[in-house]
């Protein structure tokens, strides 16, 4: 570590500090120094095992990560230099696994088909769609099924509607068996196989729901195949999967299905079969956020807004707070402290409770806004385009004004109380000492968090949603966008339009949305530096 | 405040959807079967091992008399998601099951709204339960996303309401079990209307009458109205939302609302919401409240509201849905099942469990007790029925009721109709050109 | 967190005077004239009082909904027509929904994340406001920017990571509280970092090059000598972080699933995402008293946020 400032003075005691410092080390360090090598030791045993269980599994990428991040914080810890590492890397650790993969999964996910029909792998689209297309025969009867074993081999024993008994296995459609024993219409014995008990078809469940017994010859007569072991029925498939072609081929038309690389199986004239399954598809998703037609359209008027939603939302709970602040920070009132509490109770409140508390308040007809406050006019608070936006950020400023209040009031403390009396001293009004000594030392702390602020108001995503849904709607633009709808919640209706949801091009448009506030938030660092050099 | 809470229930289901399985980027091998295989710490062994001396003695059921008793208990598990209400009951049949066949049930209790996209992302992760608890309109989402699996109800099928197995029936396949239905219908207070209106202008005159607060109440909201609560007095104008196909199943491509009838219901809400008898500030809670106030004698609504009402002291009778237009007035029904996850490991013993405990008269029985919604066994359905006449109230009306349609993309058909309907009410222009535009843009959505 | 605080405050080698000179010096005599004692704090009361029913009035619904068993939350000309506890009751007496359990779940939950996020927070803070190392303003900057990515398919990638996690470490996976606080620790580095920061900045550099001089290491200085300075944007910032793990929903509700772990969020919200079974009412009763939890803390806090220490003793 470099000290900030180097004075002579600091030069001459620089060896007897050395010294003194090693005696510390060597007096009270050695606890220090165990309970360092306990906690280490224990995190590197953590790592170590968890990269184990990953090799293990052939999760070769992860566990390497495991194994070089345990390296590199046991080599943080144990050299003597990289100070700011020892004290950043707790908090990195967390913010790397929990925040940093967040985001990458994301930019991940922007490459892929990922949605409503393609959430999966491909084996188990194909193992959906198999299941999903066994088609009972129509009117077929029940059989009472047994469960019977021949040398490892599971095959089915059945009772017809009319006595008859037959047997059948995967490779043998069913027969008649003539030795097998009949009680109460269901086998209960046959020559030369074995009878499974329930407990044995539990345990080899898999390969007897998997198991289809042809009915005869004939492979469209349909397969005896059962769920729960004791009725089968008669099915047909639609689809046959042809694994070395990889194919799917309809029983009925002949039509064929082929993998066409978009993560479905379609026939050569673009007809689909669902379920289908996640592959990368590129730039498509970015393609899509940009031309898709329901975007483009109220795009201009939705960024203006989330701007302008934004920047007021800062605007207003900052001024709010930091003037409940500044009157509250003065140590001559009494019963402040009431005042604060009741203040932060906003703040305390679950978030989806109040919006729908406001919601209810600002009802046109029935709400304590209209009926109380304003004597029963009948103002249209959330049905009307302007005075929608007008609540939101009302509601936004109830939300939010709390948070401003207790960091302004935190901010505020470090300002030395002598500074304001000094200019006061000479001869500068209150007001004027407060804006031209305290607020540019409070602005040296709060900028950042305004600016962060911003970021946050422009995917407040949750308020716009739950108190207007971004509503009222222009009926007339044919567009599920609303007058009050900011960016990520035009997202939100286009990626998840009801219950269809397609998380390739919400990621896409969250790294887009990503950038322009990432863009915004540096240019203004940049211009807030200046603030920042003060200290 | 009835749509703000479904839009909360929709955001946090879509934001905490859990996960879709990377299974592409991680490993394609090994761990998902052992997340399904063992869902569940074993603590359910010592109570196993006591229960499975009780198993010589024979089981209650039937159906299940291949087990052999205790001696080779089978060994495998199910994991059941359920809301907290189907939860407690289940716990129930779970133990019977187990008992019987040794094989151990974990049921995780799940926010019934979330257990629809909770299953679609971590079904293929291999976390998802065998059998979870849902509506029927889930249907469409979950079979385009391959995660549910058939369940063949073979001649069980017959002594369920036919609405019930054709709700959960998907492209011509049975997916769940089900196990009630519900709908709405015309709550009165019988203080205020001791008869039964004939059709809607009856019933509005009598409110009118009755010299309540509001004549008659449903619960909209402002900007999206509500076309599942208002789709009886739609179908009263011959304007059913789907086509049918042949099966009688509903046929997305041809939307029956958007002919003559549509626009004439069209007609009908702007004269309505002009008139303020459908007023859109009043909300479900609002509409509610002004029932149980004694406000109103009429309010359209579910057997949900029902106990509500009762505890607030108004003697309920529940009656058809009066017809606005000239046919009668069918609202949408609702089916609850059980579904079969198509990932699962263990379908023999899911399978078993649905059919022969669940699907019991006992069982439904026990779950329409606790939910109050009709049951879909018919055995169940009619006992209910001679039992309670709230139940038969809403039952008789859920005979003339439809499925609510399963497509994925009704979702998208919801906002466009909810909205249109809004600005109907509000008069915000011409009703017809307004439902002409709504029909378009909903064909638009569907294509 | 505050009684370690306190503690912490006790063994500051040079602590503040008793009461700052600058406060006691202002402390205005029993009986002010009428007009100096309203330009001086008088129209601070009537900021206060109009602060208060701002805040306060929707909540006062929330109240009274939560003493009006069976009602809704928009009894808007009926406030508190009904006095009941019933709802609070009834809380308490749920076989399905824990309360009790929830309530200490949240206490756990909310006390670790936040006192992990404070000690996470300072510790960056320290390093960013007192050394100066390559990447420092980027640094600073990148903590900020990653906080900005929208979190709506935040959900999809914890999921997967608590859920690969769990296969290794079941303990920490899935389903597990610990887990669950180590997400939010992810947090920890952020905006409340950058609070921290700022506060630092303004304890002037010189204690620490004096407690050098006496020979202290860099891990004494940290612990004992500025981290009780800092104490007010400690209090803060443990505030904030409480209040934000205890409104947490999403990822707490993905993550939990045994009712008995779940937290307050997660299970009050219970009581009304179901349409057709919706308990406004002790769904407002529970909000009410999950909301004692910041409120205790805060009062708890408030000397610290509001001590006028720093003020005190650094000059």
């Amino acid at each position: 570590m470099r000290p900030l400032t180097t004075t002579r003075t600091e030069d001459r005691t620089a060896d007897r500090r050395r010294a003194r410092r090693t005696a510390e080390t060597a007096g009270i360090g050695w606890k220090l120094l165990l309970l360092k090598i306990t906690v280490l030791g224990l995190l590197n045993a953590v790592c170590v095992y968890a990269a184990m269980v990953l090799f293990f599994n052939e999760r070769w990428l992860i566990g390497t990560l495991v194994v070089v991040s345990g390296a590199l914080l046991t080599w943080i810890y144990f050299q003597r230099g990289a100070l700011p590492a020892k004290y950043l890397a707790p908090g990195v650790v967390f913010l790397l696994i929990f925040q940093v993969f967040v985001i990458f999964y994301s930019g991940y996910v922007a490459f892929t088909n990922y949605g409503t029909g393609h959430n999966s792998t491909k084996d188990h689209a194909i193992h959906a769609i198999m299941l999903q297309t066994q088609d009972r025969v129509p009117d077929s009867p029940t059989y009472q099924l047994t469960v019977i074993e021949r040398s490892g081999e599971l095959g089915f024993a059945v009772t017809t509607e009319d006595g008859e008994v037959l047997l059948g296995s995967a490779e043998a459609p069913l027969e008649a068996a003539p030795g097998a024993v009949v009680q109460d219409g269901r086998v209960i014995e046959v020559p030369d196989h074995e009878v499974l008990s329930f407990a044995e078809l539990v345990d080899r469940q898999q390969e007897l729901t998997s198991l289809s017994v042809p009915l005869s010859e004939d492979p469209n007569a349909g397969a005896l195949r059962t769920q729960d072991g004791q009725r089968a029925y008669v099915y047909t498939s639609r689809f046959v999967y042809d694994e070395s072609a990889d194919t799917l081929t309809n029983t009925a038309s002949g039509e064929i299905y082929t993998d066409g690389g978009e993560g479905a199986f379609v026939t050569p004239d673009g007809a689909e079969v669902m379920p289908g399954w996640r592959v990368n598809v590129g730039l498509e998703n970015f393609v899509r956020a940009v031309t898709e037609e329901s975007i483009r359209g109220p795009l201009l008027y939705v960024t203006a807004w989330t701007f302008g939603f934004a920047f007021l939302s800062v605007a207003t709970t900052f001024v709010m707070g930091l003037f409940l602040a500044v009157v509250f920070n003065d140590a001559r009132m009494k019963s402040r402290k009431y005042y604060r509490l009741v203040m932060i109770l906003p703040y305390a409140f679950p978030g989806f409770l109040s919006a729908l508390v406001w919601a209810g308040m600002m009802n046109q007809e029935f709400g304590f806004i209209n009926n109380v406050l304003f004597g029963g006019a009948s103002i249209p608070w959330l049905s009307d385009p302007w005075l929608a936006k007008l609540s939101i950020l009302i509601v936004n400023l109830w939300l939010g004004f709390p948070y401003m209040f207790l960091v302004c009031t935190g901010a505020l403390q470090s300002i030395p109380e002598e500074l304001t009396e000094a200019a006061q001293m000479d001869g500068a009004r209150p007001f004027q000492a407060f804006r031209q000594i305290k607020f540019p030392l409070l602005l040296v702390s709060i900028a950042p968090l305004l600016i962060s602020s911003f970021a946050f108001n422009f995917n407040n995503f949750n308020l716009v949603y739950m108190l207007t849904g971004g509503g009222p709607r222009d009926i007339e633009a044919g567009i599920n966008v609303g007058s009050t709808d900011i960016l990520i919640s035009m997202v939100y209706k286009v990626a998840f339009v009801g219950s269809q949801s397609d998380y390739g091009l919400a990621s896409a448009f969250s790294i887009l949305i990503f950038f322009i506030v990432g863009t915004i938030s540096v240019i203004a660092f940049r211009r807030t530096r200046a603030l920042e050099e003060l200290n | 405040m009835t749509v703000n809470t479904g839009r909360i229930t929709t955001m946090t289901a879509l934001l905490g959807l859990g996960a879709l399985a990377l299974t592409s980027c991680g490993s394609g091998d090994g761990s998902g079967d052992a997340g399904a295989a063992e869902p569940a710490d074993s603590e359910t062994t010592e109570s196993e091992a006591a229960e499975s001396e009780t198993t010589d003695s024979d089981t209650t059921d039937s159906d299940t008399t291949e087990t052999e008793g205790g001696e080779d208990a089978a060994s495998g598990s199910l994991t059941i998601w359920a809301d907290a209400n189907r939860a407690e009951v289940l716990t129930d049949v779970a133990e019977d099951f187990e008992s019987d066949t040794g094989i151990t049930v974990e049921i995780v209790q799940q926010d019934f709204e979330e257990i629809r996209d909770q299953f679609v992302s971590q079904v293929p992760t291999g976390e998802g339960p065998d059998i979870a608890v849902g509506a029927h309109d889930w249907l469409g989402v979950l079979v385009n996303n391959g995660v549910v699996a058939p369940v063949e109800l073979g001649d069980a099928a017959a002594e369920f309401e036919e609405i019930a197995v054709d709700a959960w029936t998907y492209e011509g396949q049975t997916y769940g079990l089900p196990y009630s239905i519900e709908n709405i219908a015309l709550l009165r207070n019988t203080e205020l209307a001791p008869e039964a209106p004939a059709d809607f202008e009856e019933m509005i005159q009598m409110g009118e009458e009755a010299g309540t607060e509001y004549p008659f109440l449903v619960g909209l909201d402002p900007n999206e109205s509500d076309p599942y609560h208002l789709y009886p007095f739609q179908t009263s104008f011959g304007a059913p939302v789907f086509g049918t196909a042949e099966d009688g199943s509903y046929d997305p491509s041809q939307l029956s609302m958007a002919e003559a009838g549509g626009e004439e219901f069209a007609g009908w809400l702007a004269e309505q919401g002009e008139a303020g008898v459908l007023n859109l500030n009043i909300d479900g809670d609002l509409a509610l409240e002004s029932f149980n106030d004694g406000n109103s004698p009429f309010f359209l609504t579910g057997p949900w509201n029902v106990t509500g009402a009762q505890d607030a002291g108004i003697d309920v009778a529940v009656d058809p849905i009066p017809a606005a237009g000239d046919q009668d007035a069918q609202p949408f029904a609702g089916v609850q099942g059980f579904f079969l996850s198509s990932q699962s490991e263990n379908v023999l013993a899911a399978s078993n469990f649905l059919i022969n405990y669940v699907g019991t008269a006992e069982v439904q029985t026990a779950l329409y007790e606790t939910g109050g919604r009709a049951p879909a066994l018919t055995e169940s359905f009619e006992q209910a029925l001679s039992e309670d006449e709230i139940v038969a109230g809403f039952g008789e009306v859920g005979a003339e009721a439809v499925p609510m349609p399963a497509i994925p993309e009704m979702g998208a058909v919801w906002d466009d109709w909810g909205s249109s309907q809004a600005a109907i009410i509000k008069g915000d222009g011409d009703p017809v050109e307004l439902w002409q535009k709504m029909s378009q843009d909903i064909s638009s959505a569907i294509d | 967190m505050a009684q370690s605080l306190r503690t912490a405050t006790h063994r500051t080698p040079r602590p503040g005077p008793a009461e700052p000179p600058s406060v006691s010096r202002r402390t205005p005599t029993r009986r002010r004239p009428f007009r100096r004692w309203f330009s001086q704090t008088g129209w601070r009361h009537l900021v206060g009082i109009a602060v208060v029913i701002f805040a306060a009035f929707p909540l006062v619904y929330v109240f009274s909904a939560s003493l009006n068993p069976g009602g809704t939350l928009i009894t808007a000309n009926t406030l508190f027509g009904n006095l009941s506890l019933r709802s609070y009751v009834d809380l308490f007496n749920l076989p399905r929904q824990p309360f009790a359990a929830w309530y200490v779940n949240t206490l756990f939950i909310g006390f670790s994340a936040s006192a992990g996020s404070v000690m996470l927070g300072a510790l960056a803070a320290y390093a960013f406001s007192r050394m100066r190392f390559t990447g420092r303003r980027f640094g600073l900057i990148t903590i900020l920017l990653v906080q900005m990515f929208p979190q709506l398919l935040a959900m999809v990638a914890i999921f997967l990571l608590m859920l690969s996690i769990g296969e290794i470490f079941p303990a920490i996976g899935l389903n597990s509280q610990i887990g669950l606080i180590m997400v939010y620790l992810g947090g920890a580095l952020g905006v409340n970092t950058y609070l921290m920061y700022g506060f630092f900045n303004t304890i002037p550099v010189s204690i620490d090059e004096a407690a050098r001089i006496d020979g202290a290491g860099h891990a004494r200085i940290f612990f004992t000598i500025i981290l009780p300075l800092v104490s007010p944007i400690l209090a803060v910032v443990a505030l904030l972080s409480l209040v934000a793990t205890l409104s947490e929903f999403v990822i707490a509700s993905v993550l939990l699933r045994d009712p008995e772990k779940q937290t307050l969020a997660v299970g009050l919200y219970q009581f009304i995402s179901q349409e057709t079974s919706q308990n406004w009412s002790i769904f407002a009763a529970g909000a009410v008293l999950a909301a004692i939890i910041p409120v205790a803390l805060f009062l708890g806090l408030q000397r610290y946020i509001v001590s006028g220490l720093v003020a005190g003793s650094v000059k």
